[in-house]
């Protein structure tokens, strides 16, 4: 399918003619990811067209356009996510990079209003210079700051600046039948406002257990939760990229890597760390993860997760400590210090101290390593992302997942990097949230037992009570869980129904109407 | 390399959108956090890195054809490398090598550029690659008391240096009197360094980069043979292109010539340090510098590379593979020099050394699409106007002349947008020596 004249014109008086592109070199830029089994046939169906809108206006009237034309549409920012393409022919695609502006940031009750185009580490440095912070999705700087655009919103600092689902305190959105919808502060008269909006949690409606990835229409502002900084308005940092490192570290910031022996350590200083709320950033990182981190390229990558593997004793946790005064500082430290002991953990010394620590704080706090966590090794990154739950439940699931993933390795499918188990706990322990990274080289074969991964993890998550994983894109995933999980397919199917009558957000990644 | 030899990387570009930033570390909030020219003008991700190796992987499947539009989404990048530097704080691949071989793809496919089939016909010849030269191509050098390398040879030359000014100064008034301010500095330092009066030639990097392989390779064979027939040990260029293409560009062409070869402001800084420069008179000016792409990051040595991948599914190599990322381009000696000058203030931009936004000159872009080259410009000169500078300090004629004249749409002096002067280096330390330069 191409787009008819009158569509193509009738997009064209929206945007303008230098907004939209129905071109093959425009259209196959983003007909590519990597993380496929490299074949001609492996690449990503192609939008019919991408269309720029430069404000809500603008994404309504092509939204009222595709309902009446029949067109399929799927909005997104930075587009990482596979879930930002589409599942066939008949859908274009709302780049929304124009969309770029921070709207407001009211420092007096802590949120930032910004629009979807505004990565991360925009907002967190404005933030900063503010005395404020907010959560960077663990995917990194380079993601978009809207709650509501990353998969799930969780990140290295949601131990202590909370998770998507909880930031999300207002929100825009353009319905899938070209509504309008104002929720929480946006929509208000600046009386009391709630971010659940007018009616039984729309809030809960609009985004669900995951955000529908594109699914039920286009979310063209947002106000995001902020929180406190401890730190300076800015940080100098010295050195050529890839490698930076702060003139001087602000002080009273501290990082250390904890790891115990068994699981049941790791699960007690999780536990412990949280109760005592000392932790400004908190990630289950592994001997790999932590090397990939420092490591400015892959050989390095080698071999320090060669080295920090042997002074590893087992699972373990990274994790920042920052202190608001010296005195706040030092009894964190101290309370750490208890920790350590009682829990017996064994800290990490080859990031304790010197340029690697804290270059090694600011990667962390600004979350600019995940690429070489996941994608650089072999540039392919794929796997399961558990759900959030409990310490336990997450990580008795993730201990089945992970001897599926070591059958893989043995089958010499991806590559051994032991990068399991990642773990991260978020809002202080309250809860907690794993994944099961599979890397490895694209071929046919591969793919398709990083498939059969996948569905084998899902039936461990059904026969184990584990409850739903954050991985569930599109139907067959969801149908799959939907009768073990009290039919919520069934309300899903509502909604979507109820919100998109003519189908035309396209929903390959989330549910579709169909029964 | 063609580019299908580049496939492995283009299908490692995860999409990531790091590309279309600064690194992420350096991101100090909303303002200037962008570093591609290409797909901040035009918006589409096909104009930027990762959207090339994207719709780059459609040209080697047939998927994409070669058309007037691909030609020109791919000639509307000013090649400058900015989007490599950024990937490759995390990544393992090329982005920068894939789009240069996108254009001789382009021209093979009879998508090239006319403006530029025209300036590269004269090539074979030596003839500059600029429009509308000003001047006589001797004009330059006509008043100066420099040797002739040609005439006299290295034995008048005894330092065999020979100092290369590039197509700029043999063509347009502005660059002429930066070279000839180089020349007269180096010989303040008594170093006799030779001009070859009659026959330099294009180095033809810029003809490389708009895709003609073949007559950039021609050039360079050619180029590296006068060089030895002159005796030429040590080659100093006033140009930041120039230096690159001598420097990276022949030896990745596979065209060796044994030169130790100098950036003029490497050169000047070296002389100051040693004493034989002494900046003395002040120059009162708060200055911020632009880093030319061809003298900072694109400036690495080359490194040649063939080999095997080592482990099945890391991407590790045997023999290892040691990617350029920028890191260790010509950053510090234009700002020693610039500190040497008494009473100039630096002060940096936002975006600086491997990740400075480029002026807009690069990639032929000022030739074929002037208003690209000027909304590079606008935006770079805003950015140093941010600064409290009172002029941008530079160390290539191909930026000077776009800051000055972004895109070649405003006739002279400050753009439109800007009050702010732009100043080659070379003139500020003459201007900074006791009886001028």
């Amino acid at each position: 399918m191409t787009l008819t004249k009158e569509q193509y014109r009738a997009l064209a008086a929206v945007v303008g003619g230098e907004h939209l592109s129905d071109d093959p070199v425009d259209l196959d830029a983003w007909a590519w990811r990597s993380g496929q089994a490299a074949m001609a046939q492996d690449f990503k169906p192609r939008f019919e067209a991408i269309v720029m809108p430069a404000c809500t206006e603008e994404v309504q009237a092509l939204v009222r356009l595709c309902n009446k034309f029949g067109l399929k549409f799927k909005a997104s920012s930075t587009g990482w996510g596979s879930y930002c393409d589409p599942g066939g022919p008949g859908c274009i695609m709302l780049d929304l990079r124009r969309m770029d502006r921070i709207l407001e940031i009211n420092e007096e009750n802590m949120y930032a209003v910004v629009e979807p185009y505004v990565i991360h580490a925009q907002l967190q440095a404005e933030l900063m210079k503010r005395g404020l912070c907010c959560n960077v999705n663990g995917a990194g700087g380079n993601t978009s700051a809207l709650p509501l655009a990353a998969h799930e919103g969780i990140g290295h600092m949601s131990a202590s600046c909370g998770i998507g689902e909880r930031n999300l305190l207002a929100c825009e959105w353009v319905t899938p039948a070209g509504e309008v919808v104002r929720l929480g502060s946006l929509g208000s008269l600046g009386e009391w406002f709630c971010g659940d909006g007018p009616g039984p949690s729309l809030r809960g409606v609009m985004r669900g257990n995951v955000v529908p990835l594109g699914g039920l229409g286009v979310y063209t502002k947002a106000a995001v939760k902020v929180y406190h900084w401890p730190g300076p308005p800015s940080v100098e940092l010295k050195g050529c990229s890839p490698h930076y490192a702060p003139v001087k570290l602000p002080p009273h910031f501290l990082l250390r890597y904890l790891s115990w022996p068994a699981e049941e350590g790791r699960e007690a200083g999780i536990r412990r760390l949280g109760e005592s709320e000392i932790c400004f950033g908190v990630m289950g990182f592994n001997a790999n993860m932590m090397a990939a981190n420092v490591a400015t390229n892959n050989e390095e990558e080698l071999r320090l997760t060669e080295e920090y593997s042997k002074q590893i004793v087992g699972p373990g946790v990274c994790l920042v400590i920052a202190g608001n005064s010296a005195r706040d500082f030092e009894y964190k430290r101290r309370v750490l210090e208890l920790i350590v002991q009682e829990t017996g953990a064994t800290s990490l010394k080859a990031v304790e101290e010197g340029e690697v620590h804290d270059a090694f704080v600011w990667r962390f706090i600004r979350v600019t390593a995940s690429i070489r966590e996941t994608m650089r090794a072999t540039g392919v990154f794929g796997g399961e992302v558990f759900g959030t739950d409990s310490y336990l439940v997450q990580s008795n699931f993730i201990q089945h997942s992970r001897k599926d993933k070591a059958e893989l390795v043995a089958r010499g499918l991806v590559y051994p990097d032991n990068t399991d188990p990642f773990i991260t706990s978020l809002e202080q322990g309250q809860l907690t949230h794993s994944e099961v990274l599979l890397r490895w080289t694209p071929d046919p074969e591969v793919a398709q037992a990083a498939a059969e991964y996948v569905a084998k993890a899902n039936r461990n998550a059904v026969e184990g009570h584990y409850g739903l994983p954050h991985h569930l894109w599109g139907d067959p995933q969801h149908d799959f869980f939907g009768p073990h999980t009290c039919n919520y397919t069934h309300w899903l199917r509502k909604i979507k129904k109820a919100y998109d009558p003519n189908g035309v957000a396209e929903s390959t990644h989330h549910i579709t109407a169909a029964e | 390399m063609a580019l299908a030899d580049y496939r492995s990387d283009m299908e490692s570009c995860c999409r990531c959108s790091a590309c279309k930033f600064i690194p992420l570390e350096k991101v100090t909030g909303y303002a200037r956090a962008n570093v591609c020219p290409s797909i901040s003008r035009f918006e589409f991700h096909s104009y930027s890195g990762g959207g090339r190796m994207g719709f780059g992987l459609g040209l080697i499947h047939g998927r994409v054809e070669y058309t007037p539009k691909t030609a020109e989404v791919i000639y509307n990048c000013h090649l400058c490398g900015a989007c490599d530097v950024s990937c490759k704080y995390a990544m393992e691949f090329d982005v920068l090598e894939p789009l240069y071989a996108m254009r001789e793809e382009c021209a093979k496919h009879g998508q090239s550029v006319p403006v530029w089939d025209g300036l590269v016909a004269g090539l074979a010849k030596g003839a500059p690659l600029v429009l509308e030269p000003e001047t006589a191509e001797d004009d330059w050098f006509a008043d100066l008391p420099v040797a002739d390398a040609a005439e006299r040879g290295a034995a008048a030359c005894p330092s065999a240096v020979l100092y290369h000014a590039g197509c700029l100064a043999r063509c347009t008034r502005a660059a002429g009197r930066t070279a000839a301010a180089a020349v007269t500095l180096l010989a303040r330092a008594g170093l006799k360094v030779a001009v070859d009066k009659q026959a330099e030639s294009c180095c033809g990097g810029r003809a490389y980069e708009m895709g003609y392989r073949a007559q950039a390779l021609a050039r360079a064979r050619e180029n590296v043979a006068r060089f030895a027939e002159l005796g030429i040990m040590e080659l100093v260029t006033g140009c930041a292109h120039c230096y690159q293409y001598f420097k990276v560009l022949y030896p990745k062409l596979g065209v060796e010539h044994g030169l130790k070869v100098f950036h003029i402001t490497e050169y000047l800084w070296t002389l100051v340090e040693q004493g034989r420069l002494s900046p003395t008179r002040p120059v009162k000016l708060r200055v911020t510098y632009h880093d030319p792409c061809h003298l900072g990051r694109l400036s690495e040595p080359w490194i040649p590379w063939q080999g095997v991948q080592r482990m099945r599914h890391m991407r590790v190599y045997d023999p290892p593979r040691v990617l350029r990322r920028g890191t260790y381009g010509v950053y510090e000696p234009p700002r020693r020099l610039l500190e040497s000058i008494p009473g100039v203030r630096l002060v940096e931009m936002a975006r600086s050394k491997e990740y400075a936004w480029c002026c807009g000159a690069g990639g032929g872009v000022r030739e074929t699409n002037p208003e690209f080259a000027a909304f590079t410009a606008a935006e770079r000169l805003a950015e140093a106007q941010d600064t409290g500078a009172e002029a941008v300090v530079t160390a290539c004629p191909h930026c000077v002349r776009n800051l000055m004249e972004p895109g070649g749409l405003v006739s002279a002096g400050a753009s439109a947008e800007s009050r702010i002067r732009v100043y080659d280096l070379v003139e500020l330390l003459g201007e900074s020596m006791s009886g001028g330069a």
